[in-house]
């Protein structure tokens, strides 16, 4: 059987969280990430850059009530690279 | 949370499986309009019945334009929640839409029946349509009293034509308890308990 390598952008815990909240929602805000994640601003902040440089999440800051509000979707790039790096678990795990 | 570095696949799969039914499990209706509506049309509903039954005077039935008002503020709270939330689901979407359908649908139905004059058809209509958007939002968001309101909805529709017409009108009252009224607390319920769940 022919092992498949782990995307090394999702393989890692928050990103893959990160990308794993926003494949099940249209979109969603920096709050809501955070709270699920139980990560800290900083950190989400730095892998959502991450995400965003790879090109598998969009990233859009708006003003909501004079507050920064911070919006993050999921890319057809992005799920193109969740589907694979789930296929290639699937591999790993026999599934 | 484990170092990053030590993630295994079976680590990265129950992560995955984690997350998403976090996403699943995030409920964001909060039954406030269902409870405005079902409250609304049931007052109307009642002053309606007592003022055409009891008083015989056909200026009560005036009390209908306060769906009006209840129209110009969902209207509001719907651009105003858009602005706050933190998510934007496929439900939520789909919901939406089959809303908006409902309410074209409505003002249609009671358009041509004024046009045809066939006013005592309103009322049973207005009770198979109920039904409809109640019943595709239980199912969408998997909340099984909404569409077991909806079936009742359909049920009372079926024993509209046996019953005497002045009385439909409290039908419609018991349609929007069954409906809207009791999945509205029901649904404002979940929603509290999960949102003292997140600030626990």
């Amino acid at each position: 059987m022919e092992f498949k390598d782990l995307d090394p952008i999702l393989h890692s815990q928050l990103r893959l969280a990160v990308i794993s909240l926003l494949i099940s929602v249209h979109e969603a805000d920096f709050t809501f990430l955070k709270e699920n994640t139980n990560a800290t601003a900083g950190n989400l902040s730095v892998q959502i850059n991450k995400l965003k440089e790879a090109g598998y999440i969009d990233v859009k800051k708006q003003f909501s009530h004079n507050y920064p509000q911070t919006i993050c979707r999921i890319t057809p790039k992005g799920i193109e690279a969740f589907d694979n790096y789930v296929k290639a678990l699937q591999t790993y795990l026999k599934v | 949370m484990k170092p990053e570095n030590i993630m295994t696949e079976k680590d990265s799969m129950e992560l995955i499986t984690s997350m998403i039914n976090k996403a699943k499990n995030n409920f964001t209706e909060r039954g406030l309009l269902y409870l405005i509506w079902g409250w609304v049309i049931l007052g109307c509903c009642l002053i309606s019945f007592v003022g055409s039954y009891y008083l015989h005077n056909p200026k009560v039935q005036w009390v209908w334009m306060a769906v009006y008002l209840v129209l110009i503020f969902q209207v509001i709270y719907i651009r105003r929640n858009r602005k706050h939330r933190r998510t934007r689901t496929y439900t939520g979407e789909i919901n939406g839409y089959v809303w908006l359908v409902f309410m074209i649908a409505l003002f249609l139905m009671i358009f041509i029946c004024i046009s045809f004059q066939t006013y005592q058809l309103i009322d049973p209509l207005l009770l198979v349509l109920y039904g409809v958007p109640t019943f595709l939002t239980g199912m969408v968001i998997k909340f099984r009293p909404l569409w077991v309101g909806a079936i009742c909805c359909w049920i009372l529709a079926l024993m509209s034509p046996f019953i005497p017409s002045d009385f439909v009108v409290l039908e419609i009252g018991l349609a929007v308890v069954a409906a809207w009224i009791t999945p509205g607390y029901l649904l404002s319920k979940r929603f509290n308990k999960q949102r003292g769940a997140v600030t626990a």
